[in-house]
């Protein structure tokens, strides 16, 4: 018995000391508690493995930021993904390095964390493996990952980086991937009027608002459901066909006839910043969007039927087109999208 | 005990020899085995050529359309050898540096692949993968700097990026009496581990081929003469296609169709583990 008390004495002593120690000669990095807000999903299972840290983020974030992952320095993720736009951005179809032109538009970087799908077309379910597909694609950066690996390595403030977040300075992929998807998942969009009107902190629709609300409740909720604004479906909603042969939606990844031209229900927090809208940036206005959904939207055997079984529209008049564009606009998180903040 | 020590007794002779062998005509104890692949169009050698070349092959389907190629390449890896025992012989099998190798028609030095130090013995069978395994198809720099280099060169471009995989197959050509542009692109796009994807289309095809005789390793470096008929890839065992813009067939560079051209020119992996590919001949 009392050999056991002495060494838990000797146990609680190690304890702390090793504890001690490692304050000196490695620095404290504190998991990130990523807070899900009110009446959001759960994590991408992804996220467990993944864990968020203070210089996990930092580093991805540093990295994000950083042109040495193009081939020629001059592209870096937020080229593309930019924060004022809600980390997507306002060409029609994303620019690469030397000024080529992918065929798909770029997407926002939001609330990734609550996504299982990633990409239009759902070819990813972890964000960590989607980090080399810019990084290799020609359209993007065209670089590789030795070539980036080279590049930070030349870096001693990168080494110092991928201590301070993995506990040496070895600069590896892996780390690169999961570095940048803790950034990413700390990027979380729940402060709009939108929500602080959920929350009850005060805030009111104006009437104009409101009725959007209802127009959306109508006719939108169906597919741009939950508080993400996506039931993260695929479906084919009989938009524009991209001419690019290499696009087929959703079987680009499933070969499945039945997913042609079929895409993932893209939220629509932030709307108002993230034109031009559509997979390949058919519309440029929120208005071409409804106008469009008004007019009839293409045939296909696999249209959804909620357009097929009215007659391929969505039925708008013009004012409720005007409120729930009114209503889109209280989705427009400021916090979010002012880096100054 | 005697076997114990007649095998160290093997081992130090398979050692002499090993280390003599190279200095003289002494029995070896490995040999290469070249794979030698003819990409044909029913048993003729495929020329390639652009739209207008009069001297491309030009191949009819079953359907009646003619087509012929200006590009043909396909990844071949997964390479296995079973001797007259029954017994398999892996060669490199995760190592895609040393033990995959991209077929390019237009590249002669690529269309005979070299497995060196196979052990000696008769083989009877082979097996290969066309395209990649799952487990290996992630464009992994890192682990495989070579094979990365070599499919990704600007004159191969069999790195799939979008999907963070190889191209197994890339062809390009023309059909019809227009020459409208034909472009077939294969690979897989599964997610998750063999016999639990979660999702996507698994384009490697696991190929198994009897030998028209032996290739017997030994002083002699056998040769595997290996056919591909390019004529299945339209007209195959599994599907008679016909290409067509409506369909959306003639342009491949996604998972959609794309398992019609898989089956035919690479097996389903059940009833056909043979694809377009059978064994000419062996020289020994
Ligand atoms: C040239 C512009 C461009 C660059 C540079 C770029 N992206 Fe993207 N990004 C896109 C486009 C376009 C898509 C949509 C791709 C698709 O659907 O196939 C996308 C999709 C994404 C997605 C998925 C978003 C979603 O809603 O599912 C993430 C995450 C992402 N990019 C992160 C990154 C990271 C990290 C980098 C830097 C390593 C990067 N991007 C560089 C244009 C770009
Ligand atoms: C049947 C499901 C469905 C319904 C109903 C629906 N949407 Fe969508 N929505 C989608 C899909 C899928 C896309 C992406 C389609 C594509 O790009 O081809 C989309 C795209 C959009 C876009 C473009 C988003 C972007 O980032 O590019 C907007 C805006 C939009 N929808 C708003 C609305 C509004 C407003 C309503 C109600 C009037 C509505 N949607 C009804 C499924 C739906």
């Amino acid at each position: 018995m009392k050999n056991i008390i002495r060494n838990i004495f000797i146990l609680l002593l190690l304890v702390s000391c090793s504890h001690d120690d490692s304050e000196i000669v490695s620095y404290e990095n504190p998991e990130i508690s990523l807070v899900i807000p009110l009446g959001f999903p759960e994590f991408n299972n992804a996220v467990y493995n993944n864990i968020p840290t203070k210089y996990g983020v930092e580093l991805g974030e540093k990295l994000f930021f950083e042109k040495k992952l193009s081939t020629d320095n001059t592209v870096s993720c937020s080229s593309c993904h930019i924060q004022a736009n809600a980390f997507s951005d306002t060409n029609v179809q994303a620019i690469g390095i030397e000024g080529r032109l992918g065929f798909r538009n770029t997407p926002s970087v939001q609330n990734l964390a609550f996504i299982n799908f990633y990409n239009w077309d759902g070819s990813r379910l972890e964000l960590e493996n989607q980090t080399l597909v810019p990084i290799i694609t020609h359209e993007e950066m065209d670089s590789s990952i030795l070539e980036v690996i080279g590049k930070l390595e030349a870096e001693s403030f990168y080494k110092e980086l991928f201590y301070k977040a993995f506990g040496d300075d070895d600069i590896t992929a892996d780390r690169i991937y999961n570095s940048i998807a803790q950034y990413e998942y700390t990027l979380i969009s729940s402060n709009s009027k939108y929500d602080s009107i959920k929350r009850n902190e005060g805030k009111k629709f104006t009437e104009r608002e409101a009725l959007g609300y209802q127009v959306f409740q109508e006719k939108c909720i169906s597919c741009h459901s939950t508080e993400l604004f996506t039931d993260q479906s695929f479906r084919n909603i009989g938009f524009p066909i991209n001419p690019n042969a290499n696009e087929a939606g959703r079987s680009r990844v499933t070969g499945d006839p039945e997913d042609y031209m079929s895409f993932r229900v893209p939220t629509l927090r932030n709307i108002e910043v993230t034109a031009p809208y559509g997979s390949f940036g058919q519309f440029a206005t929120l208005k071409e969007v409804l106008d469009y959904f008004d007019n009839g939207v293409l045939t296909a055997d696999n249209l959804d039927p909620i357009f097929k079984d009215n007659n391929n529209r969505i039925r708008l008049t013009e004012e409720e087109k005007n409120y729930l564009i009114d209503f889109l606009k209280t989705l427009t998180d400021y916090k979010f999208i002012d880096n100054n903040i | 005990m005697k076997n114990i020590k007649k095998g160290i007794a093997a081992v130090f002779v398979a050692i002499f020899t090993l280390t003599s062998c190279t200095e003289d005509e002494s029995v070896a104890t490995m040999n290469n085995v070249t794979l030698a692949f003819n990409n044909t169009f029913k048993g003729n050698t495929i020329v390639l050529g652009d739209a207008t070349s009069t001297e491309a092959t030009v191949n009819t389907s079953a359907e009646g359309q003619v087509h012929h190629f200006s590009e043909l390449k396909y990844v071949i890896s997964n390479v296995r050898l079973l001797n007259s025992d029954g017994i398999e012989v892996a060669y490199n099998v995760s190592d895609l540096d040393n033990g995959a190798t991209v077929v390019d028609q237009s590249k002669e030095e690529t269309l005979e692949y070299v497995l060196n130090n196979i052990p000696v013995g008769e083989y009877t069978q082979i097996k290969f993968g066309l395209g990649i395994e799952t487990a290996l198809n992630t464009l992994d720099e890192v682990s495989f700097p070579s094979f990365y280099a070599t499919a990704g060169a600007n004159d191969t471009q069999m790195h799939w990026e979008w999907g963070t995989g190889y191209r197994f197959t890339k062809i390009e050509g023309f059909y019809g009496a227009d020459n409208n542009t034909l472009s077939i692109h294969s690979g897989s796009t599964v997610v998750g581990t063999e016999g639990a994807y979660t999702q996507g289309v698994d384009a490697y095809r696991d190929i198994t081929l009897s030998l028209s005789e032996n290739a017997i390793v030994g002083n002699n470096a056998p040769k595997i003469m290996i056919d591909a008929d390019f004529d299945k890839l339209l007209s195959g065992e599994a599907n008679t296609i016909t290409l067509g813009d409506s369909n959306a067939t003639p342009s491949i560079h996604t998972a959609n169709n794309m398992v019609l051209f898989v089956d035919n020119i690479g097996g389903n992996g059940d009833d056909n583990i043979t694809g377009m590919f059978s064994v000419n001949s062996v020289e020994n």
